[in-house]
């Protein structure tokens, strides 16, 4: 740890009712990895923002190599070396790699003379390990890819300290392992990264100081080596985290959902359910392990009938619902969280009214056969607001200003709400900080011990194993292993989620 | 230096004052139209305000001109509100006409005037809905994209409505011009207003305007036309029945745009022909558009528009301005509306760089 390349002194940004950032101090050495650790709205991307010139501070200064930086906008940051790679990220679907990289980029000459740039390309891709093809239409790359392409962007134009907004949100296990080898390649060429999540135990394994912000403020810096889980999350929550929930001894429930040889297409024609057979109980929650792509997203779509399976048979009941509509399968009492929240899940441009009665609205007491009574309406949202503690602005303001945890505690109460005989839940805390996930979690074992069938899809193992009364692995369109959670080893699991079978597990 | 950054909150004042200020742009702009026909600009606008609202007649003639732009407008917030870019309402408003037309002009004559508008309206509105339907069903079934059908429909509308003019409907006597026969008596929309050309149409817009507010705010329609526009995905996740919500509303939308066809022809013109003003099919949409999609604002900004054409047709007159200019400063207006929008979501920073 030698010179100081970015120091933030005394940083303030208030907008109109909340004080983002509240006098902020925050420093980051060359050849470092430096974690911005806090919940959901405690100002972690407000201040990146700020680095990369989205955002102008209020009060206090940025210093880059100890020289005041004004940036004001992220084409100032980036002269000043600094790349952000946001959450969502900012590529255009259509064009190729290559395109993409230098779309923007001002020293890039009226032609463009491809040969060069994929040449770089090729070298930063190989020097950091940033495996993608440059001739690939971006729509055509898996997420993981997609982000390798924002990295290899912001190298190309020379960014020497990047900024990484929750990176691993949308990854899975194996594509974090991944990017925290690039991680450590970029670092030990002397360029420095600013890491922003609230997992902590990745947190733990790729950072070299944690800086812990709570409502805008800093709670204090630590070094990884003087770091535990339970202390990090006690400075970024403020009181004790539950890791363990109690819950009713699984009850052995009749069958609520039975797939039988279910088999299915993706949006491109490609053949991902390839015979899915499970059966899941009132009483229980079924957890779905298994790495992305693997048929979690078109098994809950096909369920819920969002998508049309081509062979097999759902039934749910004692009736079989294979290929229904969607509106015939929710009467029957199936709830859905989706994993897209902010668009299939959610309006994003809709009040919390009008998401709070997606799923009741056409019924009484909200609506009559033709009116909908926007006064019960607005009553029926402030009681899930209550009860499940959301944060909104207003009750008439868009759900797109709501956090990512608030937002998904609306979904999640809304669906709840509707005492489904089933619930198909899937990545629920996905991106959520610790309290948002604690209360998720609580409010799928109130389903269940309350007596639902719970379908839970997450790629977090962890939570599968936490939550879950039985397993069931699925890799390459099928479920290739059955596990008790009560004795199961995660070892096996995951070895099942890369496709080995039959390790000593019970089929069924 | 120009710095940009989003705005998480708008006040109402700001969205009430930015679009005056862009009005204000917008006729600054105009102003420099105007000066290249060799006019002093304040002096056009103060025509043009007088020839709209300087006394009892102009203000009925501005009247005259708002009623097919209400009716229209907003039909056309009902599906905007979904997303579907209705830009047929010039075609759904000329078949609205052509059908309450031959009910005027084929039924026998001493039919009773009540019953016989009874006909032309629900002709006027059923024109316009079917009109409708041919964009509504290729877009709630085979997902054509309504734009380029709804806007193709429109020239399909005019060839009928040439043929009908050229051919079968020409008044004998008419000395070879596109004209059907004059209406007779029990054809033609009552006067709401005495020595006017104002008609019962004025009525029916805002009825409609009603009707439409009603469906958006109150109703299961309303509600899920919003979803729909907000979301697609959100739309088929809750099961909602998207290609009937297309229809119905698609329907709505078209029938008042015929209806505002057959005000016009019964209400002001009195027969068939060519030029039945169907530029306001277009015009609809612009003021749809300033309206923020909100029905009684649309009564409001279409009597602004209305007030722009009447005052234009003034200056026209007493000022040999070309008409051709009050386009523009409409056009005009509506981009610096429209770009005003980026002052709704940024506020903009002027200064110097510090010293680095």
């Amino acid at each position: 740890m030698e010179n100081i390349v970015l120091e933030a002194r005394n940083i303030t940004k208030y907008f109109p009712g909340i004080l983002a950032n509240d006098h902020i101090n925050f420093d980051l050495y060359s050849k470092e990895v430096h974690t911005l650790l806090g919940e959901n709205g405690a100002g972690k991307t407000t201040l990146v923002n700020i680095f990369d010139g989205l955002y102008y501070p209020n009060e206090g200064e940025v210093y880059v190599n100890g020289k005041i930086a004004n940036i004001n906008s992220p084409l100032d940051a980036m002269k000043f070396g600094i790349g952000m790679i946001h959450q969502h990220f900012m590529l255009v679907d259509t064009l190729t790699v290559v395109e993409n990289v230098v779309l923007g980029f001002q020293k890039q000459g009226f032609r463009l003379d491809n040969n060069s740039i994929v040449k770089k390309i090729q070298e930063i891709s190989e020097q950091y390990n940033l495996k993608v093809n440059p001739y690939a239409k971006i729509w055509q790359l898996s997420v993981g890819e997609q982000q390798r392409v924002e990295i290899i962007k912001m190298l190309y134009r020379g960014a020497n300290i990047l900024i990484l907004d929750e990176p691993t949100a949308v990854l899975t296990p194996q594509e974090i392992d991944s990017l925290f080898l690039i991680i450590n390649k970029i670092k030990s060429d002397g360029k420095s990264v600013i890491f922003i999540s609230h997992k902590l135990e990745e947190v733990l394994k790729v950072s070299d100081r944690i800086t812990v912000l709570k409502k805008g403020k800093v709670v204090g810096t630590v070094n990884k080596e003087h770091a535990t889980e339970k202390e990090l999350a006690l400075m970024m929550v403020g009181r004790e985290v539950l890791f363990r929930f109690d819950r009713k001894p699984t009850a052995d429930g009749k069958d609520i959902l039975k797939i039988e040889n279910l088999e299915g297409y993706n949006d491109r024609g490609v053949k991902r359910l390839k015979g899915v057979n499970l059966t899941v109980k009132s009483g229980e929650i079924f957890g779905i392990a298994g790495v992305a792509g693997n048929g979690q997203e078109e098994l809950a779509e096909s369920i819920t009938g969002l998508r049309k399976s081509s062979k097999g048979k759902i039934f749910i009941g004692s009736c079989e619902s294979t290929n229904l509509l969607p509106s015939r399968i929710l009467k029957k009492g199936v709830n859905y969280i989706p994993a897209d929240r902010i668009r299939t899940g959610l309006i994003p441009n809709l009040s919390s009214v009008d998401n709070a009665i997606l799923r009741c609205y056409m019924r009484k007491p909200i609506s009559n056969t033709f009116t909908v009574n926007f006064t019960k309406a607005k009553d029926y949202a402030n009681k899930i607001i209550t009860e499940f503690n959301i944060m909104v602005p207003r009750l008439d303001a868009p759900v797109k200003l709501l956090s990512g945890g608030n937002m998904q505690k609306l979904l999640l109460a809304r669906e709840i709400l509707e005492e489904p005989i089933l619930l198909i839940a899937v990545h629920p805390t996905r991106g959520l900080d610790i309290g948002a996930t604690e209360l998720v979690r609580k409010k799928l074992i109130e389903a269940r011990d309350k007596g639902a069938a719970v379908l839970l899809i997450s790629e977090d193992l962890d939570e599968i194993i936490m939550l879950s009364d039985r397993i069931g692995v699925i890799y390459d369109g099928k479920i290739v292993g059955l596990v008790d959670s009560k004795n199961a080893q995660i070892n096996n699991i995951g070895l099942m989620m890369g496709g080995s079978k039959n390790l000593n597990v019970q089929k069924g | 230096m120009l710095r940009f950054e989003k705005r998480e909150n708008v006040s109402t004042k700001l969205k009430m004052f930015i679009p005056l200020l862009s009005i204000m742009i917008g006729l600054l702009i105009g102003a420099i139209a105007i000066l290249f026909a060799k006019i002093n600009p304040l002096m056009a606008y103060k025509a043009i305000l007088v020839g709209a609202f300087g006394s009892k007649y102009t203000f009925t003639e501005t009247l005259v001109f708002a009623t097919p732009l209400i009716l229209i407008s907003v039909g056309l917030i009902l599906v905007f509100k979904m997303n579907f870019w209705n830009i047929g309402a010039y075609g759904q408003y000329i078949l609205g006409a052509i059908l309450s037309s031959y009910f005027a002009l084929f039924l026998p004559t001493n039919i009773p005037k009540l019953l016989l508008l009874t006909i032309m309206t629900l002709a006027g509105l059923l024109g316009g809905a079917l009109w409708a339907l041919i964009p509504a069903v290729l877009k709630a079934y085979w997902d054509v994209n309504e734009v380029i059908s709804t806007l193709l429909l429109n020239y399909v509308a005019l060839y009928i409505l040439q043929y009908f003019m050229y051919g079968p409907w020409r008044d004998p006597r008419s000395h070879g011009f596109p004209l059907s026969k004059m209406f007779a008596d029990n054809a033609q929309l009552p006067k709401i207003i005495a020595n006017s050309r104002v008609h019962l149409g004025l009525i029916f817009g805002i009825v409609a305007a009603f009707i439409v507010w009603f469906l958006i705010k109150k109703t299961k329609l309303g509600y899920e036309t919003r979803i729909i526009g907000g979301s697609k995905e959100a739309a088929h996740y809750a099961g909602i029945n998207v290609p009937k919500d297309i229809i119905i509303a698609m329907m709505i939308s078209g029938a008042l745009a015929g209806l505002a066809g057959m005000a016009q022809i019964s209400g002001v013109i009195h027969l068939l022909q060519i030029q039945i003003n169907p530029d306001y099919g277009y015009t609809a949409i612009i003021a749809a558009w300033l309206s923020y999609l909100e029905p009684f604002t649309a009564i409001i900004v279409s009597i602004l528009l209305g007030a722009l054409a009447a005052g234009g047709y003034q200056i026209q007159i007493t000022m040999q301005v070309p008409f051709g200019i009050i386009s523009v400063i409409e056009s005009v207006i509506l981009f610096t509306l429209i770009g005003s929008e980026i002052l709704l979501r940024y506020t903009i920073h002027l200064e110097k760089r510090r010293k680095t």
